[in-house]
């Protein structure tokens, strides 16, 4: 059995090894994980323009103080705010998604599923922190565009007072890609 | 509301109250063309640089035909036709997707929705179950399940 290895090639240290030595991640947790930045106003109303989302909880700063409390941002964002910067003058930091550090023979990644569970606004300012954990790794499966693993995951996200504001169940094949063009199916 | 209309800058919207939600109700639907630039926007605005959603080569050699959405356009555009028609004090307590398919550059998504149950939960919130699917020209890529609590006719805000 080769040395587990790293690869940068998908963006994310992948670490390489066997299914047995995956299975042994089951339960793991993460440490926590804050977010390099604040939850700000900027990427959300950039994400906004992305799906043409017009909701006032996110633009119109009077009427979203009088309901929320404040400007709040689209529930879709909740993964996003732990994203790392592409550089860092401390140096790149690894992605907080544990998923990517449970070794596997796959070369690269694709997120197939996401369950997620909102317990209160993420407002902006707010600084994220999360906490990710191990739920499940499959055994081998070939789909139409490889054959890989199935890792789920659990993120937990905190706001700056320590409250849970979402939970993310989500699940990401991790794969050998068959080349070439995979075919039309379902 | 009433109460509120004299603040200045104050304007209201449009708000679907629980008690007005039917069962098998149809949500107006919605499109949205994808493009380089909206793919590019999506890596941008989400911070998410995973290759096969900018690099055009990457994503072929993961057998995809070109760059593709990332799941974080699914969850945009899956909780934007919720609150379109429910309107912006709906918040959504539970969304999950399934990424069937891929969508690229030169396709329509576009969104449709149904309600499918309309009940209050053990802790008594007023809660909507949404059934949704997204689509292109090739069929389903992404069906996705919300939940949404309204809000509910008298409440004082």
């Amino acid at each position: 059995m080769k040395e587990p290895e790293n690869s940068e090639a998908t963006g994310h240290k992948l670490a390489f090894g066997d299914y047995e030595q995956a299975k042994a991640w089951i339960g793991r947790r993460s440490q926590m994980y804050v977010a390099d930045v604040p939850v700000d106003e900027s990427r959300s109303k950039y994400y906004c323009t992305l799906a043409e989302d017009g909701n006032p909880s996110y633009w119109d700063q009077t009427w979203a103080a009088m309901h929320w409390g404040g400007l709040i941002t689209p529930p879709g964002l909740l993964m996003t705010w732990v994203m790392p910067l592409q550089w860092d003058p401390a140096g790149k930091r690894e992605s907080p998604m544990l998923a990517m550090k449970v070794p596997l023979p796959g070369d690269t990644i694709i997120n197939t599923g996401t369950e997620t569970e909102f317990f209160q606004p993420v407002y902006i300012g707010d600084r994220i922190t999360v906490i990710d954990e191990i739920v499940d790794v499959s055994p081998e499966k070939s789909t139409r565009l490889g054959t890989g693993h199935f890792i789920v995951t659990d993120g937990h996200f905190y706001n700056s007072r320590g409250e849970l504001v979402g939970r993310n169940r989500n699940t990401l094949y991790r794969f050998k890609a068959r080349g070439g063009q995979a075919e039309e199916t379902s | 509301m009433k109460q509120t209309d004299q603040r200045p800058g104050w304007r209201d919207y449009p708000q679907k109250y629980w008690q007005q939600v039917e069962d098998g109700e149809q949500l107006p639907g919605l499109e949205l063309p994808i493009d380089y630039k909206r793919i590019v926007l999506n890596a941008a605005s989400t911070w998410d640089w995973f290759p096969g959603h900018h690099n055009p080569e990457y994503a072929r050699a993961q057998g995809q035909e070109n760059i593709y959405a990332s799941t974080i356009l699914f969850h945009g555009v899956v909780d934007r036709l919720v609150t379109d028609w429910a309107g912006p004090r709906a918040f959504i307590v539970r969304r999950g997707i399934r990424m069937q398919q891929s969508v690229y550059p030169g396709d329509t998504l576009s969104a449709q929705g149904q309600v499918t149950r309309r009940y209050r939960d053990d802790a008594g919130s007023a809660l909507a179950d949404i059934e949704i699917e997204l689509r292109t020209e090739r069929g389903v890529c992404v069906p996705a399940t919300v939940t949404a609590r309204l809000p509910e006719q008298g409440d004082v805000e």
